[in-house]
């Protein structure tokens, strides 16, 4: 009877192991396990056997039950594993979901928005000036009179001798000026218009302007400002440069490089090899530009700046062709 | 401004580097855009050697060469008399601008593909042979294949190129960037040195001055006996280098002397001057001037002039006349070196639509006291290279240079820089740039700039002087030390940012376009005669026909948008613009300005997909979207009302006036058939078009709780059937207005016409939900309400019950 038992053991494991599918184990519990199966008969016939050997044989019975209910078991979990997940009849979930239709801000939009931010924590506050301006507030009171060269820089759109699309939102800093005292901190975004159009340019694009007046606001507070934008819009580590430049309503201005963001500074193409990409403009605000507002430039100093959006916006999203922004292509739209 | 590294360093010796150097001037102020081989084409060009000659037309010297490169053999077709197989010479690929302008190309001569040319030493502005091809061996033996012919020769430049700021006119040549150079590496200029005598006076020509306020300065010099001719290959180079093309030996001087002091010259032919005399004076009415480039011009009176005894010969500081310009038959020559006021200078050459190297000096302002010697240093040089005599110089200068003086405090330029630079490192610093500084007393300095700085005037000009010099970097770098602001400035942003916010929630994207537009798209709206949005504001000087005036609505920027989309196959669209539109006011006057919001979807209502059903949009997915941005933006007592008064570009019928309160915040409708047409868009369009001044006006920011209800509701259906023009709003008010408490939700749940219900009727379902605040109500109670007004809606709108 004890051998009988081992080799019904022996038997019963190598078909478990052998047992391919979930139906054949089953048939393997049913021939083993069953009500009727090889062990129950055993099981049952115990009584039949002399009375000393029924303990003995009775536990060894049992010991081999347990042993293919467990691995049974076993066999089962491994063969569920390599199955793969379970199907339900009429159901796909991966199908892909109902997605509804996202709803896409212009990239400028975006980039706006974070330039802005960075100076809004900064107890900057939101401005804004019309975009079809008196050339007064675009030129003159920025110290650029009728006649001067420094109107080269800007090819202006006229609308009479007077009128002008505002070639940059440096007029907002008059407006503001006008209307309110120092101190003042102010972060102004919009359209500006420039007669050029080529790859690098569009007769339209934005740009954000700021301003800051107060008692004792120095060049140094200028750096420190402007070099945090920098580091808050690009990379932490970005490396700022200052470069003396000229704008009329500023002095002394600047140009501020950040590091190349395509090459980290070895030079590439974008930025025709010199490692630095201008983004900036910024200055400390003109006496003149003090005088045409009624601030007294002894008692208060400032600084201005001008960025750029497009720029920065291509520079961050490596788009190569300014047109992009403004042909509202959907394919462009929806990556953004 | 291009300045050749070699002329700089003849100027200013410095021991930096090409790249150093470029740094270096970069960081005070002249940036150096590219640092560019200054002879490109003597870098592309190469040593190759002639294996194999093909004799092509004997006649005429034409032969096919095979010539042995650095990058393999390639074939050209050649006309020059002395290759021979085995010589060394000149190979110039395609694609190389040669000093002519014209660029090499691969081209078939004699039905034979030739890839690049062979070149003599003359086409490569060398000193030689302009006969034949450069036999290289014979000058150079030990050259190899493969060296670049600016190797082999020597001729090797860098050129800067630097952008100059317009408050920096003194740069514009190379002694002034030398200056600037000198003034960082502590070094001192050079400048050329002049032998003539200055004191012979000039006879027999008169020169005068009839506006001294135009032309403070002229200087007149003559050179007789001269012989004109190519100029030598250094100086054609130079000039090259430099970006100017060279003409003959005594314009070119005139050129070289501009670029090297920045003074412009003009040559005149002295023997085609009536006088000879020189009168400068302004144009009068009826003028007119051939100049130099064969173009008649007809001159503005009070354009500034040099004349003759007879007539004008010169746009002065702009262009010379072609009568009295330098030939090759001239012999006489009258070298002209003034001071002409910028902004007179400006205004000429905007006028003429003529910007010249001379009048982008004059305009800029050129040093006033350097007249005489640049006159004399052209004279030298054209001595030098034409021959001739020197015959004297002339100086009128009626008006003569008073330098400026200006005062500055270092503790101020301290102060406003965040620096404690000490007063003897700032008089050091300006001293460098050639000023002269005086201690007026312990806080006060006096500077006089040189008389090439103009462009410094006061204290802040000096300020700059000392920050640039001291170096940017070198500034610390501080976080101010702030008030709090609480005052605002106005400004829409804000509700701009949440109008976007909240119509991108809804799946619309942002378009941004162009605020001009043409005069035809804004005309294909048919807008009616006296409509405000005619009033278009008209550019001067447009760019282009279609970017000519300024938008008066965004619908014309919206409908070009949905046509380049369709075009480009993105057929479904859901967008919105919110921009400027202007109103014309009138001239001198700032036109009016609006903020607007255009709102359009067009094609299907879901992306292509297993998971939706494939469905156009309609005019009512729109209407959702302005009825949910009504209310997130808490507009209370929105209303849509069908609008009599129909916009010309809407389809009849299909437009709504969308009010808050008495406000008109906008419109939304079908856009007409035609008018999509003309934008060749072939699908239906819906649109709305809100102002978001009165959309603001109408947000409101505040918001009531209303307490839930903790009974159970009762709910009622009805089905009518209505005549087809009642409309659904004048039902839903109705109801409205019966004014029953219980009556806490009603709603229509289906629309239909067809089959079941009979010809010019529909079916209206409206689900009623009845609910008391303070019990359960109970069927009875409900009917008691219900029956009733049930039979005011079928008796007010004569409609049955749908059974």
């Amino acid at each position: 009877m004890e051998d009988r038992l081992r080799s019904i053991e022996g038997e019963a494991l190598e078909a478990i192991e052998k047992a391919q599918d979930k139906e054949a184990i089953e048939g393997l519990k049913v021939r083993y396990l069953g009500r009727k199966g090889v062990l129950t008969s055993i099981l049952k016939g115990l009584g039949t056997l002399p009375k000393e050997e029924r303990p003995k044989i009775g536990k060894l019975a049992n010991q081999v039950k347990v042993k293919i209910e467990k691995a049974i078991k076993e066999r089962l979990k491994a063969l569920e594993k390599s199955a793969g997940p379970r199907l339900i009849k009429g159901f796909d979930p991966t199908l892909p979901g109902r997605a509804l239709p996202l709803g896409h801000s212009h990239p400028i939009t975006q980039i706006l928005d974070e330039v802005c931010s960075v100076f809004e924590k900064l107890g900057f506050s939101a401005a804004q000036g019309p975009e079809i301006e008196l050339d007064f507030y675009n030129f003159e009171a920025l110290n650029i009179p009728p006649d001067h060269p420094a109107r080269d820089m800007q090819d202006t759109f006229y609308v009479d001798n007077k009128v002008l699309l505002r070639t940059h939102t440096s007029p907002i800093q008059i407006r503001t000026m006008e209307q309110m005292r120092p101190p003042i901190r102010i972060i102004a975004p919009g359209k500006v218009y420039r007669c050029d159009s080529d790859i690098t340019h569009t007769p339209m694009f934005h740009q954000v302007e700021g301003l800051m007046v107060d008692e004792n606001v120095s060049f140094a507070h200028l750096k420190g400002i402007l070099t945090h934008f920098a580091q808050e819009i690009f990379h932490r580590d970005t490396k700022v440069r200052f470069r003396p430049s000229f704008f009329p309503f500023t002095e002394p201005s600047a140009e501020i490089d950040i590091q190349c963001v395509m090459c980290r500074g070895e030079g590439c193409r974008v930025c025709s090899h010199t490692g630095w990409l201008e983004v900036l403009g910024a200055g400390l605000v003109h006496p003149a530009v003090f005088r045409h507002v009624g601030i007294d430039p002894e008692k208060y100093s400032g600084f201005a700046f001008g960025l750029g959006i497009e720029r920065i916006a291509m520079l961050k999203y490596g788009i190569n062709d300014i047109r992009l922004f403004y042909d509202n292509d959907m394919r462009f739209l929806s990556q953004f | 401004m291009l300045v050749p590294s070699s002329w700089l360093r003849q100027l200013v010796s410095v021991q930096a580097d090409d790249n150093e150097l470029a740094d270096a001037l970069t960081l005070v102020g002249l940036e150096v855009e590219a640092v560019e081989p200054a002879y490109p084409w003597l870098v592309n060009s190469q040593v190759a050697r002639i294996s194999r000659v093909e004799t092509l037309d004997e006649q005429k010297h034409i032969s096919l060469c095979t010539v042995e490169t650095k990058d393999g053999e390639v074939k050209v077709v050649c006309g020059a008399p002395n290759v021979k197989e085995g010589m060394l010479t000149a190979y110039v690929p395609p694609g190389t601008e040669m000093p002519d302008g014209k660029e090499v190309k691969e081209a078939t001569i004699y039905g034979k593909e030739s890839s690049g040319m062979l070149a003599s030493e003359c086409e490569l502005l060398l000193e030689g042979d302009a006969s034949g091809i450069f036999d290289v061996s014979l000058r150079f033996p030990d050259a190899k294949i493969g060296q670049s012919i600016g190797e082999i020769t020597g001729i090797e430049d860098t050129v800067f190129e630097i952008g100059i700021t317009p408050n920096r006119p003194d740069c514009l040549s190379i002694l002034g960037v030398a200056r600037e150079a000198a003034a960082i590496f502590d070094s001192k200029v050079k400048p050329p040195e002049i032998e003539l005598d200055d004191s012979q006076p000039l006879e027999g020509v008169e020169i005068s001055i009839e506006d001294p306020d135009l032309c403070t300065r002229y200087v007149g010099a003559a050179i007789e006996g001269v012989e004109v001719a190519p100029s030598p290959g250094w100086l054609a180079r130079r000039l090259l280098a430099c970006g100017v093309r060279p003409i003959n030996n005594i314009v070119d001087v005139t050129n070289y002397v501009l670029l090297e002091l920045g003074q412009p010259l003009h040559a005149f032919d002295l023997d085609t001057l009536a006088g000879p005399a020189i009168v400068v004076r302004q144009a009068r009415k009826g003028e007119k001037i051939t100049t130099l480039d064969g173009k008649e011009r007809e001159l503005l009176e009070g354009m500034l002039l040099i004349c003759d005894k007879d007539r004008p010969v010169a746009v002065a500081g702009v262009m010379g006349g072609f009568d009295t310009e330098v030939t090759e038959k001239t012999r006489n020559v009258l070298i002209e070196s003034a001071w002409f006021a910028p902004s007179s200078i400006r205004r000429t050459a905007k006028a003429l639509k003529l910007p010249t190297e001379a009048s982008y000096r004059f305009e800029r302002g050129v040093d006033p006291l350097i007249q005489k010697k640049a006159a004399l240093r052209a004279c030298q040089l054209i001595l030098e290279l034409a021959g001739g005599t020197f015959s004297g110089v002339k100086d009128e200068n009626p008006v003569p240079f008073k330098p400026v003086k200006v005062t500055y405090r270092p503790e101020r330029i301290n102060r406003l820089l965040g620096t404690t630079i000490p007063a003897a490192e700032m008089a050091k610093i300006l001293k460098a740039l050639e000023f002269s500084v005086e201690e007026i007393d312990q806080e006060t300095f006096q500077a006089v700039p040189p008389s090439f700085r103009a462009d410094i005037k006061a204290e802040e000009d000096i300020l700059e002087e000392v920050a640039r010099c001291h170096g940017f970097a070198k500034i610390p770098t501080a976080s101010p030390v702030a008030t709090l602001i609480v005052q605002r400035p106005e400004s829409f942003r804000p509700f701009m940012d949440s109008v976007r916010k909240h119509l991108t929630s809804q799946g619309m994207s942002e378009i941004i376009s162009y605020s001009f537009i043409g005069p035809k798209e804004l005309a294909a709206l048919n807008l009616p005669e006296g409509d405000e949005r005619s009033k278009a504001v008209r550019l001067m000087n447009p760019l282009a026909e279609d970017q000519s005036i300024m938008r008066t609505t965004l619908v014309p920027c919206m409908l070009s948008t949905i046509s380049r989309n369709i075009r480009r196959r993105n057929l479904s669209l859901s967008i919105f613009e919110l921009g400027a539109v202007f109103i014309d006011r009138g001239e001198g006057v700032i036109p009016a300005e609006y903020q607007r919001c255009c709102l359009s979807m067009t094609g299907k209502r879901f992306p292509e997909s297993w998971a939706w059903p494939d469905k156009e949009v309609d005019f009512f997915d729109l209407k959702g979207v302005i009825e949910n941005l009504l209310s997130l933006l808490n507009c209370n007592k929105a209303s849509f009302t069908p609008s009599s008064l129909c916009e010309s570009f809407y389809e009849d019928g299909t437009q709504l006036d969308i009010h808050v309160g008495d406000g008109l915040i906008g419109t939304v409708g079908q856009v007409k058939q035609e008018v999509a047409k003309s934008f060749n868009i072939p699908q239906k369009v819906f649109l709305a078009d809100l102002s978001l001044e009165n959309l603001s006006r109408a947000s409101s920011s505040q918001k009531r709780f209303v307490p839930l209800d903790r009974f159970p509701s009762v709910e009622r259906d009805l089905a009518i059937i209505l005549d087809d023009s009642v409309r659904a709003q004048d039902v839903l008010a109705f109801i409205e207005k019966s004014g029953i408490e219980e009556l806490v939700c009603f709603y229509i749940f289906d629309v239909y016409r067809g089959k079941q219900v009979p010809k010019g009727k529909k079916s209206l379902g409206i689900h009623f939900v009845y609910r008391s605040k303070d019990r359960t109500l109970s069927e009875e109670d409900v009917e008691r309400l219900h029956s009733p007004l049930q039979e005011s809606i079928l008796s007010e709108f004569k409609g049955s019950l749908r059974s």
